[in-house]
């Protein structure tokens, strides 16, 4: 029973990574319909940028005083969100806008190139061999403190907790509530209406692929503090989790999004454990495969407008 | 399924396929003098090219080697660059069947590479030691293993190929386009994941009287593959056609691929060929009109498939081993740049794209490599950045010449103006003149459309 529920802490880490690549795939989809390929190797850049800020510039180490080790990672965040939001708009100004009149596989066909690219670039930097760094984080078990010592939540798991579930409440609330947040939905329902109603709809949609790629450069920070490792070809077993998760709680759906990662984590974490991580990959894309088969509209079902 | 409609000469299913598929095949012979008759220049060309490719093989081992090395400023390929150019031709133009004739995006076309390639490793080599099945092949009876000849290999790899293509197609070619790529990049990450994995099988199936167990069975070999696999053998004139063979190999491997050529050409121009361009561009009128839609998808998927079957059983008979490794989604990409970049739906231009990609990846870029190494040698290599490049072209060439360098006229058109229409009518938008400055008039497919300009373009004059 301890191993299961410690499979489900595990699971849950997972998951909320997940959850935040995956909710640059959902965006992307929702509003122009772009299988966005190249998103799980920007998450692979937001990770190669963390380590590289957390090694080389900030020098973060466990000897590092509590405060100014929340303070830098803070900043840390802060940067390398700004970086991959920025790489991100240049890609879809380069990639994407040109081709958003041309047949509908283009983009994807752009996009997968695109992906080469990015995880080309990480190759030509940083090299084929896995890049790694210290953990720094305390790895107590939190739980010994209330006299639990079977299942164990480390400091790790908890932060990822702290970076991911504020990132997705502030994206709630902007997409929401917000003018700017109106101005994506009705791109995502009609592009062409949403224009005449005096929406900026290029505007709209490099927002989109900021807010995504904001949110995939998050999702690299927290891989680094959280795993300590990253790889250049990181991106692509990682996006197609990501966006397997969009897929299973309905594509372009926001809260299906998190849901669909948070049930992929567990699908990754029991079969990593229960069965073996080689048949991982396999699983993960049998479920792929089953959900749009059977069931393309997700556990929440799609907000798509009905665009053939 | 009605067969007045349908398919007036054969039924429906397995046996209407086969009997269709039969007289494709049937049809070889004039296919090929088609092929050379349509035009004159046509053929003087195609001559000439097949005279060059025949003969390059033997002048690049007598005398072009040296004339490059000294005159020619760039390698030549070597034999077993050119034997790859051949496999990559096969497998191009089977995946321009999928995406150029049919327009469905495959993007895991490597499982049937895959597929192809184990067929070959299990029946034409000592893997299976405990049993001892030769028939027909160049190894002594008796000898551990099942041994079968390179020519029935073929064969049986079209079969199980195009058997796994069609069992993939029929759930999933009624997604969309999109969620049909993701579904086919998945089915191509799991079939080298499962040849990995099932180095260590243990089962037991009872089946009333038949029990089938397995303890601790090696299926796949695992990780390290499985090797050595028998070379293809040509029993009266003796020659084993394996990476040591010199040239022998790209003959097999052109034989193979002229074979191909006309297959697909054959299936073009055939009511099948057709009933592909009208789905391609527009499935619900193709289906008004009496197309199964998904019997011909399925067919397109099943051919399409079968062609990267026999590169496969080439590619590791010629190799003698095969690993999954060999087959990951990069690969896949390959194959489909190739498609893109020669001219998708052009047979003639996805070959010269599979030769000029094939030469490019295995010949040129490490030639630059070694270059840039001796003048700077901590300098990336180039041959390690190979996706770069083809990331590259992909984008460039989807944002410039999405049609590729040797276009199909036809999907030109399509990708260019129809596609601008279909796009624009599909988001209901009324379609605007700036996008119709290249519509080809008196086409009747755009008539419609363009009179609709017209009238939007003489409104706005106005």
């Amino acid at each position: 029973m301890d191993q299961v529920i410690q499979t489900v802490i595990i699971g849950l880490s997972n998951g909320l990574i997940f959850a935040l690549v995956a909710l640059g795939y959902t965006l992307v989809y929702g509003i122009i319909e772009l299988i966005n390929f190249a998103h799980g190797d920007l998450f692979m850049l937001g990770s190669m940028v963390a380590l590289f800020l957390i090694a080389t510039v900030f020098h973060l180490s466990a000897a590092t005083p509590p405060i100014l080790l929340i303070g830098e990672i803070l900043l840390i965040i802060a940067l390398t969100m700004v970086i991959t939001a920025a790489i991100n708009i240049t890609i879809e100004r380069i990639a994407y806008r040109p081709l958003r009149h041309a047949p509908k596989l283009a983009p994807l066909i752009s996009a997968i190139g695109m992906s080469f690219v990015l995880q080309n670039v990480a190759l030509l930097i940083a090299g084929p061999a896995n890049k790694s760094i210290d953990n720094f984080l305390p790895t107590t078990n939190l739980l010994s403190a209330v006299g639990i010592t079977s299942v164990s939540v480390t400091l790790q798991q908890v932060f990822v907790g702290m970076v991911t579930l504020p990132l997705l409440v502030a994206l709630t609330w902007f997409v929401g509530k917000t003018r700017q947040g109106r101005a994506m939905r009705a791109t995502a329902q009609d592009p062409d209406t949403a224009g005449l109603m005096g929406v900026d709809v290029n505007r709209t949609i490099a927002l989109t692929f900021l807010i995504g790629g904001a949110l995939a450069g998050a999702a690299g920070v927290v891989q680094i503090l959280y795993n300590n490792v990253t790889v250049w070809n990181l991106g692509f077993r990682f996006g197609l989790n990501a966006f397997t998760s969009a897929v299973l709680g309905g594509i372009g759906n926001l809260s299906g999004a998190v849901v669909g990662a948070l049930v992929l984590g567990q699908i990754n974490a029991f079969s990593d454990r229960y069965l073996s991580a080689n048949w991982t990959n396999a699983i993960v894309f049998g479920v792929l495969i089953l959900v749009l088969v059977f069931k393309p509209t997700g556990i929440l079902g799609q907000q798509l407008a009905d665009r053939a | 399924m009605t067969g007045a409609t349908e398919s007036p000469k054969y039924g429906t299913g397995l046996t209407g396929w086969a009997a269709h598929v039969g007289e494709v095949l049937s049809g070889l012979p004039a296919a090929y003098r088609r092929e050379l008759g349509s035009n004159r220049r046509r053929a003087i060309v195609l001559t000439i090219l097949a005279i060059l490719a025949v003969t390059y093989p033997i002048l690049n081992r007598f005398f072009l080697q040296g004339f490059s090395r000294n005159v020619f400023p760039l390698p030549l390929p070597d034999d077993t660059v050119v034997t790859f150019m051949m496999i990559f031709g096969i497998m191009a133009i089977g995946l321009n069947i999928v995406a150029g004739f049919a327009g469905l995006l495959d993007l895991g076309y490597v499982a049937f590479y895959a597929l192809g390639a184990y067929t070959a490793a299990f029946l034409a080599s000592p893997h299976f030691g405990s049993v001892s099945f030769v028939v027909l092949a160049n190894v002594a009876n008796g000898f551990p293993g099942i041994h079968l000849p390179f020519w029935i290999i073929v064969p049986l790899a079209v079969l199980v190929a195009g058997t796994f293509g069609a069992l993939l197609g029929a759930p999933t070619l009624r997604l969309r386009g999109d969620y049909l790529a993701i579904v086919t990049l998945g089915f191509g990450e799991i079939v080298p994941v499962v040849f990995r994995n099932m180095a260590d099988v243990t089962f037991n199936i009872g089946l009333g009287p038949i029990s089938i167990v397995a303890d601790h069975l090696n299926l796949t070999g695992g990780p390290l593959g499985i090797n050595p696999i028998d070379a293809p053998f040509l029993p009266f004139l003796n020659i084993r056609f394996n990476a040591s063979a010199g040239f022998a190999p790209v003959y097999l491997g052109m034989l193979l691929l002229v074979v191909g050529i006309l297959v697909a050409r054959n299936l073009e121009r055939s009511r099948i060929g057709r009933a592909w361009m009208a789905i391609r561009e527009d499935e619900l009128a193709a289906e008004m009109m009496g197309v199964n839609t998904l019997r011909t998808k399925l067919l397109a998927f099943a051919l399409g498939a079968s062609f990267a079957g026999v590169a496969g059983s080439l590619q590791s008979s010629y190799l003698g081993a095969t690993t999954s490794d060999f087959f990951q989604f990069s690969t896949s990409i390959l194959v489909l740049i190739m498609v893109i970049l020669g001219g998708i739906g052009n047979i003639w231009g996805v070959l010269l794209g599979a030769i000029a990609l094939t030469y490019v990846d295995k010949t040129f870029l490490p030639y630059l490599g070694q270059q840039i190494q001796a003048i700077a040698p901590s300098f990336p290599n180039p041959a390690q950045f190979n996706f770069l490049f083809f990331g590259l072209t992909l984008v460039v060439m989807m944002r410039f010449r999405p049609e590729g360098f040797l276009p199909n006229r036809q999907r030109a058109a399509e990708l260019t103006v129809h596609g601008l229409i279909a796009a624009e009518i599909a988001r209901g938008e009324e379609v605007g003149v700036d996008n119709l400055g290249m519509a080809p008039p008196g086409q009747d497919e755009v008539a419609g459309d363009a009179r609709a300009a017209e009238t939007v373009d003489e409104s706005e004059k106005e």
